[in-house]
């Protein structure tokens, strides 16, 4: 992720907001990382996330004037890209993760046994993550993957920071049910 | 289970407990095993998620470029929009503005009214005053004898009153409560991240 300071940043904002696209793109490209994993996370799709990534970006342009720069960037940027994200889910109807075929399993370190293990763990992991509810999937997204402050999540999706806290708990109550097995696994191989 | 902490391990996990909370946590888990149990395995659920790898996205530089080529030209505002933005800003002044023209006048009127009642105004400047001074019903029915003595003052007092005082504070009160609303939306939304007026709807969430 590019770097940008505070101050950099508002004014990349101002010029966009007066129609300045190489500043625009400064802004896509500072926060493209943040937007793609936020979006992967809840889509569980490559294709889907570069296209909703694509998306949230246009979006932003299009609201840039609503933007106002006391607020995150970033924390408005990944208000957007959760509901483009759970949009294109409703278009897609759901598709399930090509999560095997998408992640980049040529590391030469492991051999194919633990691979194909990997790939099925990450597999279970992406579905339990997708099984969620849109609400508690965002927030879970927002928290664990990106590091996000309860208060910053608040801020991101207009919600108050009980709920923030109630929806975390949810969710995790949810994903330790049904990742059972692979936490055992975890902790065993904690244990060793 | 009512002692238990589980409802907060999640927030002590991620950091977000300070001062009683956290010493309580803190202290809770120090004796009891089954929070503990908890604790660990909320700690193996970060871990298995964090486990999980990401694809290869595709580079910042070449999203910049995909999402570029599909920008459309300079956002503009729609006018109505525009307009109702100015209007929601102009509205504060508006009151204040209204606020002082009614004061001023009902200052400059009570003025004028005390300067008939105590005949400071001549001849010519006494149409400033006709119909303002009260007590002109109580007046009538005095001069049929229905109110006399205390009861034809209280009348005249009463109806002074109510033609008076009871339409300044109407106007001051409603033009109070419109500012006061005006400032209850205004930091509403101030404290909603500052996103704009409450005409932008710009990235709103749905998720609920």
């Amino acid at each position: 992720m590019t770097f940008i300071s505070q101050a950099n940043e508002i004014e990349l904002v101002t010029r966009a907001q007066s129609g300045d696209r190489n500043a625009f793109s400064e802004l896509v490209r500072t926060h493209a990382q943040g937007v793609l994993n936020v979006i992967y996370r809840m889509c569980g799709d490559m294709q889907i996330a570069e296209d909703a990534a694509q998306e949230t970006f246009i979006q932003a342009w299009l609201r840039l004037q609503s933007y106002r720069p006391q607020a995150s960037l970033r924390n408005w940027l990944y208000r957007i890209a959760v509901n483009t994200a759970i949009d294109m889910l409703r278009k897609e109807k759901r598709i399930l993760p090509s999560a095997i075929e998408d992640l980049n399993l040529t590391d030469s370190g492991p051999g194919p046994e633990t691979l194909v293990a990997n790939s099925e763990r990450t597999e279970m992991v992406q579905e339990a993550i997708l099984a969620l509810p849109d609400a508690s999937r965002a927030v879970l997204v927002l928290r664990e993957f990106e590091g996000l402050s309860y208060q910053e999540i608040a801020e991101s999706i207009d919600i108050p920071v009980g709920t923030v806290m109630s929806r975390l708990n949810y969710a995790r109550k949810l994903l330790r049910e049904k990742l059972e097995v692979q936490l055992f696994v975890y902790a065993e191989a904690e244990n060793v | 289970m009512s002692d238990h902490i589980l409802e907060l391990l999640s927030a002590y996990i991620d950091g977000e407990l300070h001062g009683g909370q956290l010493r309580k946590v803190e202290a809770h888990l120090d004796e009891c095993q089954s929070c503990l149990e908890e604790y660990y395995s909320l700690q193996a659920l970060s871990a298995t998620l964090h486990a999980a790898p990401v694809p290869d996205f595709p580079s910042p530089e070449r999203l910049a470029a995909d999402v570029a080529l599909r920008l459309p030209r300079k956002p503009v505002k729609p006018m109505s929009r525009r307009a109702l933005e100015i209007g929601w800003w102009l509205a504060p002044v508006g009151l204040i503005v209204a606020w002082i023209f009614v004061s001023t006048t009902i200052l400059v009127s009570n003025a004028v009214t005390a300067a008939g009642d105590f005949g400071l105004l001549d001849s010519a400047s006494a149409w400033l005053v006709a119909g303002s001074s009260g007590a002109n019903y109580s007046a009538f029915l005095g001069q049929f004898g229905l109110l006399a003595g205390n009861s034809l003052q209280w009348a005249e007092m009463t109806e002074a009153f109510t033609r008076t005082a009871v339409p300044q504070i109407t106007w001051q009160v409603s033009i109070a409560l419109l500012y006061l609303s005006w400032l209850a939306i205004w930091w509403t939304r101030h404290t909603r991240q500052g996103l704009g007026g409450p005409f932008d709807s710009g990235g709103r969430p749905t998720v609920k």
